[in-house]
């Protein structure tokens, strides 16, 4: 039987198409799940958190959709170990639940404690510290194609699974607030250590420069991915789901329609997940 | 007899002409006395206000096109290929049939030059908006747009205000689109001071329809008792008068008055409101439910529901009091004609209303969404063919449809005007390379970047070519199939200065010449005219002239394969386009040009791809300078403006066609502003300025100059072919009569040579071109 997985569409999202696109070609079954369904949502085996600017971005990028609670509901099943991916937004989401980095070491998240303290006032519940924001571009919304390096080990988390360390694929980004970024020096050390920024921006070569264009945000280690530490969530800036057929690479001319139909290197992260899901079942 | 209402009515015919003209502008009302009369004999009794305001939108220039009507007559509107001409919000073109089911390209061009001029951020968001409703209400899915803009001279008095509204455009541009997810495809900027104080935003809207799926802008057969539902953000008093805003004079007293007549955006709601949207599509085919359908624009509930009625032969009752408002106390008539953006009026059998209801109420909880939206039943159609709306229980407007929407008409005046042209007589250069940098740098030829960055081009994920790597834009629709959409837009503002007949004729085939160089098959064409004020017969008269010349090369620009021409299937006039002191803008005549490519995979796009391939010419170079880039950098306009030699350049783009659909080109680029060598620059760079193939020019000509050969922006296009495809392309260029000029080759050396005395080098040529533009704007 194929992975189900959901792909969650917040009034605002706009990137479900080519999400439930790039699901499907992985050879999985991709459900468009609207923020007010009524369904249960624990059948999926891995959810999809698209692009867009959920609930107008309104306070910050992703801020109100990560007190949706359909947002508790995933991280309840990101717990079990289900694979969770966001994207652009729906990493700005994953960021501001603290989904990521999750360096807790549960995937307990700020916010709603936050929020359990607020409006429970018994519960002597202290808010965690929050630990990362997708912080505005240095320079203002920016669409353009970076180049990005699977920096990771393989399998450091289920969406590098089919990457080896050090390749180097073609992704656009389409963002305005994407700049990875934590006030804590310990946060970066972590990350560092545990392996969690999963893809870098790089030159074509592969080689980590931190001048615009190449970091396109200033992202803290020009992180363009990075995961939480159990490596089943993990937040992504760029969009590999339009990087997902050779058709959609810049200047990929003078090929065969067969050929330019055919995946593309930034598809490998769907087919990861797919891998982690199967082997997770076995 | 008169019909009846229950309302005040004003006594036109107790004033003197002087006290109804100050009656009419006391309550802001654009109507002169002569035409509110007329509407009242057309009624048959004095009007009630709410009616006045009425035929004061729906006589307005924007939306009856009452100057402009009769002239467009002229243009090719039908061939085999149009599903729908200019009649409903959109036209569409026949596609691709795959599965024996047909699709159509639907195409929409609108203007929202005044609102962007006055609130750039605002004017130019609510226009992309505007434009989305139009090609969403054919039952489409929106999967692109584009944006033509002109702007005022960046270098020149009126600088610091222009690079505002040029900055703040473009944010609105990318603030409007980039949230909703509908990529930009194309588009060009064009900047001289004829835009000082009259920016030009233009938008162009994609979207794609099975054939049997299209909703038309009519109450459907059989529709008496159907309920009329408006949907969408609720009313208030935004954007009021602003149809018959777009037909005023712009003047700098009325720029707090005018600011209210620009609407407000939302594209949050918006987003939302097209899924659900396109939720009820899906839900009305599978239940076989014909409905009408319309985009809520110019004229606000009161246009779209009297046209949808109209159309359909019926009249209707609307209850005022039902639509949702997010105001008290707002008056009738801003009810009934305010614009407020982001609706839409569906009309259904009841059996469907609830449907309706849920899907926007409930799936996608509009109420949540923003204050107050939600979809609304606020009427019933009437077999009987009148107009009737109620407030508070009482009938304030009571007219024949028919009356209502069939507008007016002028015949206005039109005389030439004196054009004192000359050609200059400039010396050969001593250093053509500074030159060459000085056109590259030229904000009208530099990269465009810096502003196409700005927007999401990929989303949706069916773009294949974005913005600056080609001619054209291409996508391809429906994932999975072969078949591909271009589109281009074009209009250079100088070549109308000097003639509006040859400048629109050139618009027409440089848009056709852009898409057929990434290889398909130029199809239909829009046109928004952009004009000055029409009541002045020298204005009068351009227009008219490009209008001729826009009929002329679609007419004669044959569809290839036939003799059909290349149709134009939506469009729109937009007039009053003028400086402080009434100084008419450049005549843009703006064309959009659908191109449709039956195997995407065989698009090409203008960047050289390897060294030691041939570089072939085709267009002869000719004495056609006038309002070139390179007589602009040295202050002249000109005279010889290029002609458009319909055969040759049909002929060419056929050639180009088919060698790339033989796959014998790989790369090609048209000929337009920078002439020649302008082109051969931006082959080397590419859109990113990255480009590392040189190339080695060998020209020589005796009967011009080398500076006119390479600067001359007569029609054209440069192309890269292999060594072992020269022959191939001969025999394709043989079958059309075209000539194939070997102009030189491309190289390893990173370098533009020509003629082994003019060299340059590529960094040099890509700081000029990639930073013209870009620095022009800070």
């Amino acid at each position: 039987m194929k992975p189900k997985i959901a792909v969650i569409l917040f009034p605002g999202t706009n990137r479900e198409d080519e999400s439930l696109r790039a699901i499907e070609a992985a050879g999985m079954d991709a459900f468009l799940f609207r923020w007010n369904l009524k369904e249960d949502i624990t059948p999926f085996d891995g959810y999809f958190i698209p692009g867009g600017w959920s609930y107008e971005d309104r306070i910050r990028s992703g801020a109100i959709a990560s007190k949706d609670p359909l947002m508790q509901k995933i991280k309840a099943e990101a717990a079990k170990g289900k694979p969770v991916i966001g994207i652009c937004n729906g990493a700005q989401i994953l960021v501001e639940c603290g989904m990521i980095p999750g360096l807790k070491g549960k995937v307990e998240t700020t916010c709603f404690n936050k929020l359990a303290t607020v409006n429970n006032s018994t519960s002597g519940s202290v808010a965690s510290k929050v630990e990362m924001a997708l912080a505005p571009n240095l320079d203002g919304f920016w669409c353009f194609w970076t180049h990005l390096k699977n920096s990771a080990k393989t399998s450091r988390c289920a969406f590098n699974k089919l990457y080896k360390q050090g390749v180097v694929f073609q992704t656009p980004i389409a963002h305005g607030e994407g700049r990875f970024t934590t006030k804590d020096p310990a946060v970066v050390k972590q990350l560092q250590e545990n392996d969690q920024v999963i893809f870098q921006y790089s030159t074509k070569s592969g080689e980590i420069n931190r001048d615009f264009p190449i970091n396109p945000n200033g992202a803290v280690l020009n992180a363009a991915a990075i995961c939480n530490k159990e490596g089943n969530v993990m937040a992504m800036m760029p969009h590999p789901e339009v990087a997902s057929f050779n058709k959609q690479l810049p200047y990929f001319e003078g090929h065969s329609f067969e050929e330019c139909e055919q995946l593309a290197p930034a598809h490998l992260i769907f087919q990861s997940m797919k891998k982690y899901i199967e082997e997770r079942k076995k | 007899m008169a019909s009846k209402v229950d309302v005040e009515l004003v006594p036109l015919n107790t004033f003197s002409d002087a006290d109804l003209a100050s009656f009419l502008r006391k309550n802001g009302l654009a109507l002169k006395p002569e035409e509110a009369k007329k509407a009242a004999s057309l009624i048959g009794r004095n009007p009630t206000i709410t009616e006045l305001h009425i035929f004061n939108i729906q006589w307005s220039e924007h939306s009856s096109y009452k100057s402009s009507r009769n002239i467009l007559k002229m243009l090719p509107t039908s061939a085999p290929n149009v599903i729908l001409g200019p009649k409903e919000d959109a036209g569409i073109v026949e596609f691709a049939t795959i599965d024996c089911e047909k699709y159509g390209i639907v195409i929409s061009h609108e203007s929202h030059n005044h609102p962007s001029q006055v609130v750039p951020y605002e004017g130019a968001a609510t226009g992309v908006g505007g434009n989305i409703r139009d090609v969403a209400c054919m039952g489409a899915k929106v999967i692109a747009s584009a944006d033509p803009l002109r702007f005022g001279d960046l270098h020149g008095q009126n600088k610091n205000k222009t690079k505002y509204i040029a900055n703040e455009v473009i944010n609105g541009i990318a603030g409007y689109g980039n949230p909703l997810g509908i990529p930009i495809l194309a588009g060009d900027i064009y900047s001289n001071s004829s835009f000082d104080e009259n920016c030009l935003v233009n938008v162009v809207c994609l979207g794609i329809i099975k054939e049997k799926d299209i909703i038309h802008s009519a109450a459907p057969p059989h529709a008496e008792g159907y309920d009329i539902i408006v949907v969408g953000k609720a009313t208030d008093n935004s954007g009021f008068g602003g149809a018959a805003f777009a037909s005023l004079i712009l003047d700098e007293k009325d720029e707090q008055s005018n600011k209210g007549a620009v609407q407000v955006p939302d594209p949050f709601l918006k987003n939302i409101l097209l899924r659900a949207t396109y939720a009820v599509f899906e839900e009305a085919r599978k239940k076989n439910i014909i409905l009408g359908f319309k985009d809520m624009g110019a004229g606000g509930i009161m246009c779209a529901t009297s046209e949808l009625c109209d159309a359909g032969g019926y009249g209707c009752t609307l209850d005022l009091d039902k639509v949702h408002v997010s105001m008290d106390n707002l008056p009738p008539y801003i009810i009934a004609c305010g614009e407020t953006q982001e609706r839409f009026t569906w009309i259904s059998p009841p059996s469907f209303t609830k449907t309706i209801l849920r899907i926007y109420n409930e799936n996608f909880a509009l109420p949540t969404i923003a204050e107050h939206a939600q979809a609304s039943v606020v009427g019933k159609v009437t077999k009987e063919k009148d107009y009737i709306l109620t407030h508070n229980g009482n009938v304030v407007c009571n007219a024949p449809v028919d009356v209502i929407t069939s507008g007016i008409r002028y015949d206005r005046e039109k005389k030439e005007s004196k054009r004192d042209l000359n050609e200059p007589q400039l010396p050969e250069p001593s250093d053509y390379a500074q030159e060459i940098l000085s056109v590259l740098r030229h904000p009208n030829v530099a990269s465009k970047k810096c502003v196409y960055d700005r927007y999401d081009t990929h989303v949706l994920g069916l773009t294949i070519i974005p913005p600056g790597q080609a001619d054209a834009g291409l996508m391809a629709p429906l994932h999975g199939k072969k078949p591909g959409v271009a589109l281009s837009v074009d209009c250079n503002p100088r070549y109308n200065r000097i003639s509006p007949y040859w400048g629109a004729a050139n618009a027409v085939a440089e848009s056709m010449r852009n898409v057929a160089a990434i290889g398909a098959v130029p199809s239909a064409l829009t046109d928004c005219l952009n004009y000055g004020n029409p009541e002045i017969p020298e204005v009068f008269h351009d227009f008219c002239e490009g209008v001729r010349g826009i009929a002329d090369a679609a007419s004669k620009l044959f569809y290839k394969g036939t003799t059909n021409p290349v149709p134009v299937i939506s469009g729109n006039v937009s007039f009053y386009n003028e400086s402080k002191k009434g100084k008419a803008i450049d005549p843009s005549p703006i064309i959009a040009c659908v191109g449709v490519m039956p195997d995407y995979s065989k698009a090409i796009t203008m960047k050289l791809k390897k060294a030691g391939s041939i570089l072939v010419l085709l267009g002869k170079r000719k004495d056609e300078l006038g309002g070139s880039v390179y007589y602009d950098v040295h202050g002249k306009l000109g005279k010889n403006v290029p002609l458009v030699d319909f055969e040759d350049e049909r002929n060419h783009i056929y050639t180009i066609i088919d060698a790339i659909d033989k796959r014998l080109l790989l790369s090609c680029h048209d000929i337009s502003d920078g002439g020649m060598i302008a082109a051969v620059a931006e082959m080397m760079l590419g859109a990113d300025a990255d480009g590392a193939i040189g190339a080695e020019l060998v020209l020589k000509s005796s009967k011009l100059s080398l500076s006119k050969a390479l600067f001359s922006e007569s029609s054209g296009f440069v192309a890269e072919v292999a060594q072992e495809n020269l022959d191939a392309l001969r025999v394709v260029g043989k079958k059309y009569g075209t000539e194939i000029f070997i102009i030189g080759k491309t190289t390893t050396e990173q370098k533009l040579k020509i003629n082994d005395e003019i060299i340059l080098s590529i960094p040099e040529m890509a700081r000029a071109w990639s930073n013209g533009f870009k620095e022009a704007m800070r």
